[in-house]
């Protein structure tokens, strides 16, 4: 188990290192490095100069060179200045990671706390209308781009209703008077990110919860247990449930991941400052330093999710050997 | 078990061969959403292969622009601009110089139209009132003025679905739209199906170092962040790569191959990615059933007769996996319609004015306050077709297992 773990890890390390480095090498691509954005505020360089400002800057070396450099400051604590914004990348991640993880946090707790009991619920009526009623929203959860619903969510509550705002992360130029107050404003610009976030995840997680607690309450121990006599509830909750949760712990942290990921595209719609816009917004805003730290974070977090997931079975189901 | 003699007809229904298609079809019948799925998908592929002839028909082009019917709600008529008029008039006048000649003349004579000279009768014709102009035309009685009758139906076009920001019409859009966002999704899982059919199918017949190495590329492109990657591919460039990688633009331009490249780079780009992040589940699943497959006693009788690895893949195993690709198709093509709708919606995959199910909601999305409507649409196509390649793949899943075969 441990050498197992350890083996993981050092794959999932391997994977960051050259995955950042892809990154860091399809980024050097673009046009407009900092050199070539000096010579436009320039006109009067010189080529003595550029060939200087480059040596300078160590842009006359090649890729992996400049990676190797670029690896070397960011162990040491230094993960450079931001182009666009003007300040010091660390300062602008920090509050961004924040409130990717409320967002990420929230949806999935949403996405839980109401496809576990629905599931239940079908598995236990499967083939009544109920079942077909929430088999077809789950199946439209699953095909539904997560854009469009969150459009379709801002044109309904912000737009027509006018109840919550469209987008952002806090109200600008509001000075909260007391915890209370402020995340109640937080909290104002959370509900729809969260809602589409969480449509999402519902629908898989239903279908799973449903089938897993199929095939569990399929099992002879249950026949037994309801032939005791044991009260209704016991029987589905303490058997029944208990036995399908193996395999949803697996799936809930392989779709941590996924929401992490998915994120990108609901912070983009909502404008919500989170890592996903961040990632989004630098690489195509050719913000070299932001792009390739909150890539590396946002692909970080997807990969030690799975890594997560993978002990998690191994936790939960002792049946499953690791070698 | 009753004691229920069977009568003679229920013995022959028993005792009745069905082919197995027709077992699976019976069975896909009775999945009633699958079914509901494929009609709807059927009449998508229609709308998608006749969307030329929709637009002959109805007149409209997915591309023409008419800034004085911009916004404009559903099911509304819309003049067209002076110079759209006068273009339509000039067409007349080039296809038919006889016939806009005799009416000039005839125009000038009657005396009705007030133009100083005989050029301008017909654009000040054309200026007029619709209904005027009509009767005018209907005074003469020429044939030649029944012709320029037909042009005034031009002049107004009625748009279904209402316009977009730029006085497109947004149903032959959507028609255009399904052509492309269909045909991305169908093109991208039937590709992404065969690599992972090639690479599943080597994996499992060959076992060993060949099994480990493909198996090992597939696990680990499945557990890549799908989404920061495909944002960091769509935002390279296709010509700085290959200045990058030392191709100048004389070489590019040259090449008939490059240059083709190059011009359809935002869509190639985007079926590219794409498939690069979704052939492995297919690659698994079909790795995972020849493993199985190869065990069996018709594949040692092949091997003993002495027939070729080739033929034993291509002949003997790949006919038995043909549910797994069909599911894994369907399947997929609605994963490859969201995925491309994402792209898009992000600016990163089809370019504008190609429309796209997906860059129509991207172009909505900054006109939310104006037209909510230009929002609502895409997304409803995508849902519907994505639903229904969903729950198609199910129904055949269903169908096609025979564990769930109900008799």
């Amino acid at each position: 188990m441990t050498t197992y773990i350890v083996r993981r890890m050092l794959q999932t390390f391997v994977v960051i290192i050259l995955l950042s480095y892809v990154c860091f090498y399809l980024m050097t691509l673009m046009p407009g490095d900092p050199v070539e954005l000096m010579i436009q505020s320039n006109p009067k360089i010189t080529s003595a100069d550029i060939e200087r400002l480059r040596t300078l800057y160590g842009l006359d070396q090649p890729a992996y060179k400049r990676y190797a450099n670029w690896v070397s400051s960011i162990v040491q604590g230094d993960l450079g200045y931001s182009r666009t914004y003007r300040v010091p990348v660390s300062e602008l991640i920090g509050p961004k990671l924040v409130n990717t993880f409320v967002l990420s946090m929230s949806s999935l707790l949403l996405a839980i706390l109401i496809a576990v009991p629905l599931g239940v619920l079908c598995a236990l009526r499967a083939g009544s209308k109920l079942d077909y009623t929430v088999n077809f929203f789950a199946f439209a959860g699953i095909s539904m781009p997560s854009f469009w619903l969150a459009i379709v969510l801002i044109i309904i509550f912000s737009v027509t209703l006018g109840w919550l705002p469209a987008g952002g992360t806090s109200t600008i130029g509001f000075e909260p008077t007391g915890i209370l107050d402020g995340g109640l404003d937080r909290l104002k610009y959370l509900i729809l990110p969260t809602l589409s976030l969480a449509y999402l995840s519902i629908g898989s997680f239903l279908r799973f919860v449903r089938a897993s607690m199929m095939d569990a309450m399929r099992n002879d121990y249950i026949r037994t247990a309801k032939a005791k006599g044991l009260p209704r509830l016991a029987v589905v909750w303490k058997h029944g449930f208990r036995n399908a949760l193996i395999p949803l712990i697996t799936i809930i942290a392989l779709s941590f991941s996924g929401v992490f990921s998915g994120a990108i595209i609901t912070e983009t719609v909502f404008a919500y400052q989170g890592v996903g816009k961040l990632v989004f917004d630098s690489i195509t805003g050719n913000d070299f330093n932001v792009a390739m730290v909150s890539f590396v974070i946002s692909v970080s977090m997807v990969l030690l999710m799975n890594l997560i997931a993978d002990i998690l079975y191994g936790v939960a189901d002792p049946r499953i050997s690791y070698k | 078990m009753s004691d229920k003699q069977l009568s003679q007809k229920e013995i022959q229904a028993l005792e009745q061969y069905l082919p197995m298609w027709k077992i699976v079809f019976g069975q896909f019948l009775q999945h009633k959403m699958a079914v509901v799925g494929l009609i709807t998908i059927l009449i998508f592929v229609a709308i998608a292969l006749l969307a030329p002839v929709i637009s002959a028909v109805t007149g409209l082009d997915p591309n023409r622009q008419n800034p004085l019917a911009r916004y404009l709600k559903p099911g509304t008529v819309a003049p067209l601009g002076s110079s759209q008029k006068e273009e339509a008039v000039l067409n007349f006048e080039n296809r038919e110089p006889q016939a806009a000649q005799a009416l000039r003349a005839d125009l000038m004579s009657k005396q009705l139209v007030q133009s100083v000279r005989e050029e301008d009768a017909l654009y000040d014709l054309a200026f007029l009132e619709k209904n005027q102009a009509l009767e005018v035309l209907k005074k003469l009685k020429t044939p030649e003025a029944k012709k320029f009758e037909k042009v005034f139906d031009s002049f107004e076009t009625y748009h279904l679905l209402g316009t977009d920001d730029t006085g497109r019409d947004v149903f032959i859009r959507l028609v255009y739209g399904t052509r492309v966002s269909l045909g991305i999704g169908v093109v991208v899982a039937i590709m992404a199906t065969l690599i992972g059919l090639i690479v599943g199918a080597l994996a499992g017949f060959y076992g060993g170092f060949i099994d480990s190495a493909l198996m090992r590329i597939t696990d680990s492109l499945l557990s890549l962040p799908t989404i920061p990657l495909l944002i960091l591919m769509a935002a390279i460039k296709g010509k700085d790569f290959l200045e990058k990688i030392g191709i100048d633009e004389q070489e590019y331009t040259s090449s008939a191959v490059l240059s083709f490249l190059l011009e359809n780079e935002a869509i190639i780009k985007l079926v590219f990615i794409l498939l690069i992040f979704s052939w492995m589940t297919t690659a698994r699943l079909v790795r995972g059933s020849i493993l199985s497959l190869k065990e069996r006693e018709f594949i040692l009788a092949a091997k003993t007769l002495g027939a070729k690895d080739s033929t034993i893949i291509v002949r003997h195993l790949f006919p038995n996996v043909i549910s797994v690709i069909l599911v894994s198709v369907t399947l997929k093509v609605g994963d490859s319609i969201l995925f491309e709708a994402a792209m898009s919606f992000l600016g990163l995959g089809v370019q504008p004015p190609t429309p796209s199910w997906g860059n129509m909601l991207f172009n909505a999305q900054d006109l939310i306050q104006e037209a909510p409507f230009l929002a609502i649409l895409p997304g409803l196509l995508i849902l519907a077709v994505t639903l229904s390649f969903n729950y198609l793949g199910d129904g055949l899943q269903d169908a096609i297992d025979p564990k769930a075969i109900r008799r």
